[in-house]
């Protein structure tokens, strides 16, 4: 059902946009399709996106989450400070993680291309993911007591891994010999290579057709249009400063000052928030730009599309050597429960009856003590209920991903020694109120030979706390179920853990806050949540 | 000889060809009825058996497309069921992988989809087995035999079971719907997950069978009902059912595993536009079927129809609905296609001083207020037929009658937002063809796919009159309109293949394949299981020696997730041919992602895909009969023009024509505007131009 206006005014520059987009997904499925990462491979996304030498962000694949924008994004610059544009080659390829240059931290390989016009860089091609393992103290990158960056892994600034005459081989050489899994780790290098070079085929095709002038004036027009659409969003936000805050479970506190001019510029500051620590608990700054970007996309129509017009009309101040913006040599690799504390101080500051806070995802990691192998995933907590409804059971959405990442029973029983011995909802777990928080999940997971567990989680002693009378969630959990069934806590951030063979993992996710005064809540909607034991 | 009689039924009419021994094609368009789709089927039947002159005893093929099992899932009118897996997943569906993506991830009012089976309905029994099929718990006879006795006091039409591993050893799950078989009435479908998808998965496997439990009972209760009432007029041939992919099911199999007819019909349309491009070296096409509820578009690059194993239920965004992600995933293959609720049958109504058309059909009762049944909303037909478009004698049996039209038209558009008839009706012809363009639109510009070097093929009943102004909209230069054209899809069943594919999980390292020592058991595994496939898959056609079977393996670098699908040679499994295999699958990696890999591979499935070809004859070359010079006034770009009007049977292959013009035949109405040059082929088909 449509009205008259359904067709395109301009068929020719809608057909440039979404190329530009495909060209991004065919990057990001190739990167799927042929990375090794257990991560990739067990059901999370790969990043792909297009970029133009200003480093401004064109396009990106629908399996990119917005912090993996942001990295990119933040991180191509820097790439081209060190290498400026005109000592690049055609068949150039670049790679780094650093954390201080837009990265994320050194399991999270970017990758860059740069695609010609007139002999000279005009776009580059990026992709992302995170490899199986690159050093550090920890197997997979998970270590929670990595004090500096340095035990977080190998550290990559911007450097050549590939010339038109293919892989540098002595880069690949020193990865290589960096990672316990090194077959994994150059196969998920070459997945990123070949994502990257797939897209700027697409790219240089497009060039082909629209002209390089056709290209740029599409791509100006696209992010200006997304620039007017984003701001004519914002301008709902009234005028004035309204700060907020959220504090971690370790008593970090996220601070955030939200200043809207009333016409669609945002001023968002992170003024006061408490110093960066020696723990992995800090943010990069690309990734507190990810958050950030991400809460105040929450406040305009979702369906606007991502690119550089939705990161101009926001200024974001994050000031160097606080929780949101490390510098070194602090690590940053345990960034999840500080953006997540940023999404949730923007969100707060931005609508102060909005809704509760959310259970977020926790991650672990578990590793072969005999062989090498790995597996590593996230649980989703539950999130927080709002003024108009119910929270949503495991999502976690504070990242804007959802369920797609934690990955099926079979494929991963039928990869490793592990086995799964339950994945449900916790019944009683979201936070009571008028509207009840969502759920949060148990797993549980038997180890079949003696591996170590690292634990990274948040909002485990600070549960979401509810809104408006509602009841915070019920707080989440690491545990370690011996082979006599006793049951003991696990740190949430546990680190390298003995789980010998025949013991269990069990990961509870925190359920989101409730909204409202628990004794208003519709007496159907109690009877329902008992029939479906979503309550008991 | 054979005779075969083709069917379609959509939301409005139903569609019957059929082929004489001598290749000669009768058609027959009735409305569809749809309290018992099958009425309307057999009128259909019958009239085309009588016009052929042939006895319902020597039809020899029955071939039937039906979108039964898209609108019980889309109006979620299958029957209640329930599902049971193994204990500690008893919430699968609830937690499904509902992908947070696009424009969901920002947004702040996203509400919680309901799970595909209520959590009240939902079961998880003791039980366990490994991934190598290794029994680690044994089924708990007397848990199952409670959970069967709760599922007995729901009430419930249908079970599905999905336990862990079941596609490596479905002993749990036979033994599990044996007992839960036990306690329900009999007849009640338990629908296994190995028998409907065995393939490593839980939670898609889960799904796709639910989706098969929750259809397969109204799906089966139909096919009996046709096939009764055929075997009542005297047709006995077997009856067949397009599948998603476009093969054909037989009838029993098409119950068993209904989802895999889910886009049965649509399909038909698209196999069929690609037939008849190739004929015409036409490889590039966009196929736009448009009957009496929908229009649908799908698209056919290099003469092949798009495939997805990704189609989402309820699924929603940009990709037609189908974005992975969203909805309840079904894994079977299925052909790609966008489809939007705008046909000829699709209500025109003034909206608070909008116009607005459909998603509401007037479908065939009452029908378009022009067939004088009872209707009295405008409709697009309504539209086209006041526009001059459509003759005023209508199609077929049908009488349309204008002055119904206008005043519906009037009534109900017109003077609600003040204009005139004629000006509304030009808008409801203007808004319909936005709609299909949305179709086209998904299918192409939305992946960045330049439709303008497509090829725009017309199928159903109502496209002739819109495509040439739709492929206008696009840039499009070229139309291909077929012979039979208002009744493609159905003519497009006549030649398809009977084709089942049948494929199960088999994991194994091609080097314990290929060693010279060891390998026999793995190989006798391998081997032993693709003949086990083949004999299934051939009962299922209950196919002979004239079938063609077609043998497969997945393949992977051990540690990836993504396989490709490689054909095995003919003949026995060895060592040999699996290397050749493997061999393959490193050259189509190189050619897919440039990256020159030689790691150890894996097998991961073994497939098998036994076809019966259908015949394609050449149809016999049209013989013109002459028809009287005619011409009507038609509206056509703000102004009445007076336009040649032709029978489509008048004109001599060869010959070519200018738009403006109108041609006519019984099923439909061909409007050539101007600037459009046609040209009729050999067969009758006519391929539109634009003059740049």
């Amino acid at each position: 059902m449509t009205s008259a206006e359904g067709t395109a005014p301009d068929l020719t520059a809608e057909i440039l946009r979404n190329a530009l987009c495909v060209a991004a997904e065919e990057a990001g499925i190739v990167v799927v399709r042929s990375a090794y990462s257990a991560f990739i491979v067990e059901g999370a996304d790969a990043a792909a996106a297009i970029l133009d030498a200003r480093g401004r962000l064109v396009a990106h694949s629908l399996s990119t989450a917005l912090i993996q924008c942001a990295s990119l994004r933040s991180a191509l610059p820097f790439l081209l400070d060190a290498h400026p544009a005109e000592t690049m080659e055609p068949g150039d390829v670049f790679v780094l993680n650093d954390v201080y240059q837009g990265g994320i931290h050194a399991n999270d390989l970017l990758v860059f291309k740069p695609v010609f016009v007139d002999g000279m860089p005009a776009y580059f091609t990026g992709t992302l993911i995170h490899v199986a393992d690159l050093s550090g103290i920890s197997a997979g990158g998970m270590a929670s007591d990595a004090t500096d960056v340095f035990l977080e892994g190998l550290q990559l600034p911007p450097v050549r891994i590939a010339t038109a005459d293919g892989l540098v081989d002595d880069l690949v050489r020193v990865l290589a010999a960096n990672s316990r899994t090194p077959e994994r780790l150059v196969g998920d290098l070459r997945a990123l290579v070949a994502g990257a070079n797939v897209a700027a085929r697409r790219l240089a095709e497009i060039i082909e057709t629209y002209t390089p002038a056709g290209l740029a004036r599409g791509v100006a027009d696209y992010l200006a249009h997304t620039e007017r659409r984003m701001r004519d969003g914002l301008a709902g936000i009234p005028a004035g400063t309204r700060r907020a805050s959220y504090t971690l479970d370790d008593g970090h506190t996220v601070r955030v000052a939200v200043t809207s001019d009333g016409s669609g510029g945002l001023t968002v500051d992170f003024d006061g928030t408490d110093e960066q620590v020696p723990l992995p608990v800090n943010s990069g700054f690309s990734q507190t730009i990810g958050g950030v970007l991400y809460a105040v996309r929450c406040f305009v129509d979702p369906a606007l599309p991502m690119n550089e017009g939705c990161f101009t009309p926001v200024d974001i101040r994050l000031p160097r050597g606080t929780l949101v913006h490390c510098t070194r040599p602090f690590p940053g690799g345990g960034r999840f429960g500080t953006v997540a504390a940023a999404e949730e101080a923007v969100l707060s500051a931005i609508a102060p009856d909005g809704a509760a806070a959310s259970g977020i995802l926790q991650a672990f990691s578990i590793s072969g003590v005999r062989t090498p192998w790995l597996h590593m995933a996230f649980d989703l907590g539950g999130t927080g209920a709002r003024p108009d409804g119910d929270g949503v059971d495991a999502t976690g959405a504070l990242f804007g991903g959802g369920r797609n990442i934690v990955p099926q029973v079979e494929p991963v029983e039928a990869r490793l020694p592990v086995r799964i011995e339950e994945v449900s909802l916790i019944p009683d777990s979201g936070g009571r109120g008028r509207h009840r928080g969502g759920l949060g999940t148990r797993t549980v997971l038997r180890v079949l030979e003696d591996a170590r567990v690292d634990t990274r989680g948040d909002r485990l002693r600070r549960p979401p706390p509810g809104a408006s009378g509602g009841s915070p969630g019920r707080p989440g959990s690491y545990r370690r179920e011996r082979v006599d069934g006793r049951v003991e806590p696990l740190d949430a951030k546990a680190t390298r853990q003995p789980l010998a063979a025949g013991e269990a993992l069990i990961v509870e996710t925190s359920g989101g806050g409730g909204h409202g005064p628990p004794g208003h809540r519709d007496p159907e909607a109690l009877t329902r949540d008992r029939a479906d034991g979503r309550t008991t | 000889m054979s005779v075969t009689l083709a069917t379609d039924v959509g939301g409005t009419f139903t569609d019957v060809v059929l082929t004489g021994p001598d290749g000669r094609v009768v058609v027959a368009k009735t409305l569809t009825t749809p309290d018992d789709p099958t009425e309307g089927l057999l009128r259909g039947v019958r009239r085309a058996l009588a016009d052929g002159g042939v006895p319902a005893g020597e039809v020899t093929r029955f071939v039937h497309a039906t979108t039964l099992a898209t609108n019980v899932i889309l109006e979620r009118t299958g029957v209640p069921v329930a599902f049971v897996t193994t204990e500690g997943f008893r919430s699968m569906l609830a937690l499904g992988r509902q992908a947070r993506v696009e424009e969901d991830r920002y947004d702040r009012f996203f509400v919680q989809p309901e799970p595909p089976v209520p959590l009240t309905h939902t079961f998880a029994v003791p039980e366990r087995i490994d991934a190598t099929g290794a029994v680690l718990t044994p089924l708990d006879e007397k848990a199952a035999e409670s959970v069967a006795e709760r599922i007995a006091g729901l009430g419930v039409s249908a079970v599905a079971i999905c336990l862990l591993h079941s596609y490596v050893n479905p002993a749990h799950e036979r033994r599990l719907a044996e007992i839960v078989a036990a306690r329900l009435p009999d007849g009640t479908p338990v629908v296994a997950s190995c028998d409907v998808w065995p393939e490593l998965g839980e939670y898609e496997r889960a799904t796709t069978t639910l989706m098969s439990a929750y259809v397969g009972p109204v799906m089966a209760a139909y096919l009996r009902r046709l096939e009764e009432r055929l075997r009542g007029v005297g047709v006995v041939a077997p009856v067949r059912v397009m599948e998603s992919a476009g093969g054909v099911l037989p009838a029993a199999l098409a119950a068993d595993r209904a989802v895999y007819t889910i886009e049965s019909g649509p399909a038909a349309g698209v196999v069929a536009a690609a037939r008849l491009g190739s004929r015409r070296g036409l490889a590039d096409l966009v196929c736009f079927d448009m009957g009496g509820t929908t229009a649908k578009a799908g698209l056919v690059r290099g003469g092949r129809p798009g495939i997805t194993h990704e189609f989402q239920v309820g699924g929603k965004g940009s990709h037609g609905g189908r974005r992975p992600g969203t909805g309840v995933p079904i894994k079977v293959p299925a052909i790609d296609l966008a489809e939007v609720g705008s046909g000829g049958g699709s209500i025109a109504w003034a909206d608070a001083g909008t116009l607005r058309v459909g998603p509401r059909s007037a479908g065939a009762d009452p029908g378009p207020a022009c067939y004088g049944r009872g209707g009295t909303l405008p409709t697009v037909t309504d539209a086209d037929l006041v526009l001059g478009y459509l003759a005023p004698d209508g199609f077929g049996a049908f009488h349309l009658d204008a002055s119904l039209a206008r005043s519906a038209i009037e009534e109900h558009v017109a003077r609600p937002l003040g204009v005139d008839v004629i000006g509304a009706a030009a808008a409801i012809h203007d808004i319909a063809g936005a709609q299909m363009g949305a179709a086209v639109h998904v299918v192409t510009v939305r992946r960045g796919i330049d439709p303008r070097g497509f090829t725009l093929v017309a199928l159903g009943g109502a496209a002739p009159t819109h495509v040439a102004r739709l492929a206008e909209r696009f840039g499009i230069g070229r139309v291909l309109v077929p012979p039979h054209a208002g009744v493609g899809s159905a003519a497009g069943l006549l030649h398809a293949d009977l084709a089942i594919e049948r494929a199960r999980t088999f994991l194994a390292p091609v080097s314990r394949l290929t060693s010279c020592s060891a390998s026999r058991d793995a190989l006798g595994e391998l081997a032993d299981l693709l003949d086990e496939l083949e004999r299934a898959a051939r009962a299922d056609l209950s196919a002979g020696g004239e079938a063609v079977t077609v043998r497969s393996v997945g393949i992977r670098f051990v540690g990836q997730a993504h396989a490709f699908t490689v054909e095995l040679p003919a003949g026995p499994v060895t060592p040999e041919t699996v290397q050749r295999a493997a061999e393959e699958f490193y050259k189509r990696y190189h050619e897919s992602y440039g990256i020159d890999l030689r790691d150890p591979v894996e097998l991961t499935t073994a497939r098998v895909r036994v076809t019966l070809p259908g015949d394609d004859p050449p149809s016999p070359r049209v013989t013109p009969v002459p028809s009287p010079a005619a011409s009507r006034r038609i509206w056509l770009s703000g102004e009445w023009l007076d336009v040649p009007v032709r029978a489509r049977t008048s004109h001599v292959p060869g010959e070519t024509f200018e738009g403006p013009c109108v041609v006519t035949e019984p099923q439909s109405s061909l409007l050539v505007p101007s600037g459009w040059r046609g040209t009729v082929d050999d067969e009758g088909a006519i391929l539109l131009e634009a003059r740049s």
